[in-house]
């Protein structure tokens, strides 16, 4: 089930702030600091709030990793005393957590049985699956300082694959990957190889992009990403050759018409352009544009067409860039 | 002022000692040479410019697409680069091309990106060639300078020859 909302006040960077998601692909930019992994992050918590018998503010907690676990230094800082709040929206179902700034551990609520069932996975800009043998048995047993998502996802990239995929297009995505990777993943113990004829190669000799597209290929395969789950992915781009950006985005395009909500942030002009070379009018996409106004506050304009981002802070990037080309091709013309 | 035009663009000059289209029927060459559109003189430079116009309104919207996809994957460089060549060979055998030339490419899409124009203006640099290696010893560049604009990009670079839409 999608996530359609979410509302945040006097939450981490976030003032005041209500942005509408699409059930299909959901792209997020902007520059450093206006809030794009945070607005994943809750919209994450709030998908597995409710799993492991965990409040909403536990496993924000969790994911954002405030100091000393105290879910009141999610409050914007400044407006302690007023306390924030984290609100978002499942369909027709929501999940609200208010927090303040004199919370030094979460605050417990029940859970909803209501809650409707979800399935998500958050995967983060550095890459675990290289450094997952031990990590788990680690990660339960001491306090070590790695947010949530990293202990997540490799909980999900370990679950053993389906004994069988419903779905074609499923199919036709993991026989791409292996076409591009060379091979299938593996895991053995708690480490992960890419298989093919040659044998196994340790994720750890892997190309760190290739290790990327080895997770989607897991996550496909165990059944994590079918319909009716989501995806959060910060910075698919993080250590990606650009050649690779077009299967990426063949990918979640893929996904998100086989029912697939997909979440990314990017700072990349080359992968939100192959998004916008593909994509088709059948395809939901939004983009969302956070930004921060005049008065320092975060807001976020959304847009089904890449033309209509704005602002566009990789396009202004791009637009000083020429501009300095353009200066040094035709200095001389321009004296 | 003098003004020049292509279809449904139009060019306004000043400050030229020439301006002229240079692909008309007078070239002379066109079954063997390829063209750019015009050739501008100023005191000091020449300035070689092609105009594309894919937002034309008779261009078809398949068209269109066509052109932008092959624009924006470098399908075009090549025409782009013999048209400035065969120009300054038919220039220089005439005994012009005495000046700095420098190439500019106006791709009337409203909504080609910084990025897109980056990209095809450091490929033109690449093939026309403007930089060239240290065992590579000419006396005289075969151009000075280029780059390639949407007409936004342009006027805000050219005030003194804008670039404007005919109705």
């Amino acid at each position: 089930m999608p996530v359609t909302k979410i509302k945040l006040k006097n939450f981490t960077a976030f003032k005041d702030l209500e942005v509408e998601f699409s059930p299909g692909i959901n792209a997020l930019v902007g520059a450093n600091g206006t809030g794009k992994t945070h607005l994943m992050k809750a919209c994450y918590a709030a998908c597995n709030y409710g799993t492991e018998d965990r409040s909403l503010a536990q496993k924000l907690v969790g994911v954002f990793l405030p100091s000393g676990r105290a879910s009141g230094r999610l409050v914007r800082q400044g407006y302690e005393a007023v306390g924030g709040s984290v609100e978002v929206h499942v369909g027709v179902w929501h999940v609200r957590c208010s927090l303040t700034g004199r919370d030094t551990r979460y605050a417990t609520t029940p859970t909803d049985p209501q809650r409707p069932d979800m399935k998500s996975v958050y995967i983060p800009a550095k890459n675990m699956l290289a450094n997952a043998p031990g990590f788990l048995s680690l990660y339960e047993a001491r306090e070590v300082h790695f947010e949530e998502v990293y202990r997540d996802i490799l909980l999900r990239a370990n679950l053993p694959a389906l004994r069988e995929l419903t779905d074609d297009a499923h199919q036709q995505l993991l026989e791409n990957l292996e076409y591009v990777i060379g091979g299938k993943v593996t895991v053995s113990g708690e480490e992960f190889f890419l298989s093919n004829e040659q044998g196994n190669l340790e994720f750890t000799l892997l190309a760190e992009g290739w290790r990327k597209l080895g997770l989607l290929w897991l996550l496909i395969r165990n059944g994590t990403l079918q319909k009716g789950s989501v995806l959060f992915w910060d910075e698919p781009e993080a250590n990606l050759n650009p050649k690779m950006f077009r299967v990426v985005i063949e990918v979640l395009l893929e996904l998100q018409r086989a029912g697939v909500q997909v979440f990314f942030a990017t700072h990349d002009y080359v992968i939100l352009k192959e998004l916008d070379l593909q994509m088709t009018e059948e395809d939901v996409v939004a983009f969302h544009s956070l930004y921060r106004d005049e008065d320092g506050e975060i807001g976020c304009r959304s847009t089904g067409s890449y033309l209509d981002i704005h602002p566009n802070a990789i396009d202004e990037a791009f637009d000083d860039l020429y501009d300095r080309q353009i200066q040094r091709s035709l200095g001389g013309l321009k004296r | 002022m003098i003004a020049l035009t292509e279809g449904n663009l139009q060019i306004s000059i000043q400050g030229a000692v020439n301006a002229r289209k240079f692909d008309d029927d007078g070239h002379g060459l066109s079954h063997c040479m390829k063209a750019v559109d015009f050739i501008l003189e100023f005191p000091d430079h020449y300035l070689f410019i092609e105009f594309k116009d894919p937002d034309a309104p008779d261009i078809p919207r398949q068209a269109r697409a066509e052109f932008l996809r092959s624009f924006e994957e470098g399908q075009r460089d090549e025409e782009l680069k013999y048209k400035y060549r065969d120009s300054f060979l038919y220039e220089w055998a005439s005994g012009w091309a005495d000046k700095a030339i420098y190439y500019l490419v106006l791709i009337a899409q409203h909504d080609l990106s910084s990025g897109d124009m980056l990209r095809r203006t450091n490929a033109l640099e690449r093939i026309l060639p403007l930089q060239l290696p240290s065992s590579v010893t000419w006396t005289r560049p075969l151009v000075s300078g280029c780059g390639v604009f949407n007409i936004d990009a342009w006027n805000r670079n050219f005030p003194d020859y804008p670039v404007r839409r005919l109705l």
